[in-house]
């Protein structure tokens, strides 16, 4: 059935032009059969420009996303020795954690918004870098604020509970979605959302205060196993069951 | 047939007096508003060109900003949006056991956003660009695309000498579209800029159902075999935030306008429309016939009236499980750290957590900010299996007195101007 409308469709255009019904049949072939479209529209195919990107610039003009070079100067003008001296970062280690960085919105200058979480004080800090002076020009930092995960803060999570007794619910999960027994966290793609506590959460009732996270787990072919229960306090290096 | 004879004698005049004043050697040159990988200028087949700057936000995905259109009939380019994104995306299932919040939880950029492979740009140009990941890389990321958009106008008219003519003519938009994967969903963020001026956003989502969420008869519906899975019913309610700078001007103003029924004509029901400033911050409902709009206090066509946009909302399920997801459409003076519809964590301004917030002082409306709503209702179906189709929610944007007359009206018709005498 299939077979038969591609050699109809190639012998109508083939009418019309042998080396365009080389070309179109050849596309036909790889594309899914669609109703054959009509040969005007596609000739009347309006185009776009397909241009090259070039090597990355050292800084961006206006609106452009920051580039590398400018990330790089931003994060390191960004972590003042005061801070990286006062804070500490999800491994405990001296320092914040780095969480993202972005153009600021609005204004003429150029500015980035470097974002760090200081687990010693459970605070969200913001640095405002000017990029043209390479200098802080504005530093906040408040509690009970939480933007989206690091990577390094979602490992770390997988980590805590991979070493919880609570544990055992993933492996089970993961033998009842997959059949297969977990070897271990590399058998495992993990993103996680930030995990705020609800009125009625009890067991995790700092989560908000605290930050943090819950799993979406899938295993390497990529079938989902629910973790959903399960909450990973990155605070308290505290795993907690929701129900 | 009358005002057709004099109508097509006025049109060279018309025309001349247009080629007086819509010259663009005049036009002063813009400041670049980002260097050329970023900004994407198209000229679709009706003449429309449209330029603008695109980043990718590690939270809010893609953002558009200098959002700029000219025609082949009016040359001059006018700066529409300042930038326009996506502010929350909050995917509550019925059961009231889960609410994600896709935008400030995960977030559209970074490690979100997915490489453009395979179909994802088919017959478009896949456009490298910074992820905005905490540590950038350069990929494909956005996809530009010329559509076909259907029939643009179709009207008849006679000539001077009486014979007869059809014109109509196919219009074309111009498409930007990424995509990121959150969880088992797989969004896309698209807008389409049309070649009459008008800009429609929309959020598709496709990938899969959540493979958690089963529940009972009232809250899902079957999707295996007999009544046995009841996938959850859920929401996705999104919010858009809109920054007009309509002419470059920074002059915008916000009207609500209200058409209600006034008495009886000899025929059928009377109705009057009214006006209302919409001076200070604050949120808004539909209701029928209501509409808004973001008008330049400064800038005119050459009409005399006063450029604007429209917001047109179409099907939307509204969600009633938070203040700020009530309200249809919320006006608020533009502050730099107030970014998302909820969810917004700016240390710099720690009170300021949701649009209510944002609203909650009344300011005077100087450079308003528009937060659109449109939430879908998803009720799971046999055919979402899988992957599922897409299924869209969005809104359009329409200009209304940003040029004089519709700007891909045809030679023969620049005169039809005002009513015919």
């Amino acid at each position: 059935m299939q077979r038969r409308r591609r050699w109809a469709w190639g012998l109508g255009i083939a009418t019309a032009s042998a080396l365009t019904a080389f070309g179109v049949a050849s596309w036909q072939a790889n594309a899914a059969p669609n109703p054959a479209p009509s040969t005007a529209a596609a000739a009347d195919a309006p185009r776009v420009s397909d241009p090259q990107p070039g090597p990355e610039a050292a800084a961006g003009t206006g609106a452009d996303p920051l580039t590398t070079d400018e990330v790089g100067k931003a994060r390191a003008a960004a972590l003042t020795p005061e801070l990286a001296r006062k804070s500490t970062d999800v491994t405990g280690a001296a320092g914040p954690e780095y969480l993202s960085i972005e153009l600021a919105e609005e204004g003429d200058a150029r500015t980035a918004d470097v974002y760090f979480y200081d687990y010693k004080t459970d605070k969200l800090v913001k640095q405002v870098v000017d990029l043209r002076t390479g200098k802080v020009a504005g530093s906040y930092s408040a509690a009970g604020m939480q933007l989206p995960a690091s990577d390094r803060e979602v490992q770390t999570a997988l980590d805590l509970l991979m070493a919880d007794p609570l544990a055992a619910e993933l492996k089970s999960a993961y033998q009842q979605a997959t059949g297969k027994t977990l070897a271990g966290k590399d058998g495992l793609t993990v993103t996680a959302h930030v995990f705020k506590a609800r009125p009625a959460d009890a067991a995790t009732k700092q989560c908000g205060k605290h930050r943090c996270l819950q799993l979406v787990v899938q295993s390497k072919d990529g079938t989902f196993i629910d973790a959903n229960d399960l909450v990973i306090d990155l605070s308290g290096r505290t795993v907690a069951r929701l129900k | 047939m009358n005002y057709r004879k004099i109508a097509a004698g006025g049109a060279v005049l018309a025309l001349a007096g247009l080629m007086l004043t819509g010259t663009p050697a005049h036009a002063k040159a813009p400041a670049a508003a980002c260097a050329g990988s970023n900004q994407v200028k198209e000229t679709l087949p009706n003449g429309t060109t449209w330029q603008l700057c695109w980043r990718m936000q590690p939270q809010a995905g893609l953002v558009l900003e200098k959002v700029a259109v000219s025609y082949k009939r009016y040359p001059q380019q006018l700066l529409v949006l300042d930038s326009i994104r996506l502010a929350q995306l909050n995917v509550p299932y019925d059961s009231g056991e889960t609410e994600y919040n896709d935008i400030t939880d995960y977030g559209f950029g970074g490690g979100f956003l997915e490489t453009l492979t395979g179909d994802d740009c088919k017959g478009g140009s896949a456009r490298t660009g910074s992820d905005g990941a905490a540590t950038p890389r350069r990929r494909k990321i956005l996809c530009v695309s010329a559509e076909p958009s259907g029939l643009a106008y179709r009207s008849h008219d006679w000539d001077a000498q009486g014979r007869e003519k059809v014109y109509n003519k196919l219009g074309h938009d111009l498409v930007l579209r990424s995509i990121s994967k959150v969880g088992w969903y797989e969004y896309v963020t698209e807008y389409r800029l049309h070649d009459d001026g008008q800009i429609s956003a929309r959020l598709g989502a496709t990938g899969d159902l959540s493979p958690g969420d089963y529940v009972n008869s009232s809250r899902g519906w079957p999707i295996g075999k007999n009544a046995r899975d009841y996938a959850s019913m859920h929401y996705h309610s999104a919010f858009w935030r809109v920054d007009f700078n309509i002419d470059g001007k920074n002059k915008d103003k916000v009207e609500q306008y209200d058409t209600k029924p006034d008495g009886r004509g000899p025929a059928t029901a009377k109705l009057k429309t009214t006006k209302t400033d919409i001076a200070k911050e604050g949120s808004f409902n539909r209701a029928n016939r209501r509409w808004w709009r973001v008008v330049s206090d400064t800038s005119k066509n050459t009409d005399g009236h006063k450029r604007s946009y429209e917001l047109s909302v179409g099907a939307d399920d509204k969600y009633e499980g938070h203040p700020e997801t009530t309200p249809d459409v919320t006006f608020t003076q533009s502050h730099a750290c107030e970014k998302y519809a909820s969810g917004n964590a700016d240390p710099q301004c720690a009170t300021k957590k949701t649009i209510i917030d944002f609203a909650k002082d009344k300011e005077t409306l100087k450079d308003p900010v528009m937060w659109v709503r449109v939430g879908f209702h998803h009720v799971p179906r046999d055919e979402d299996q899988s992957p599922m189709p897409l299924h869209w929610q969005g809104f359009d944007l329409t200009p209304r007195d940003a040029t004089n007359m519709n700007p891909l009206t045809p030679d023969g018709r620049t005169s039809q101007n005002g009513q015919p005498r």
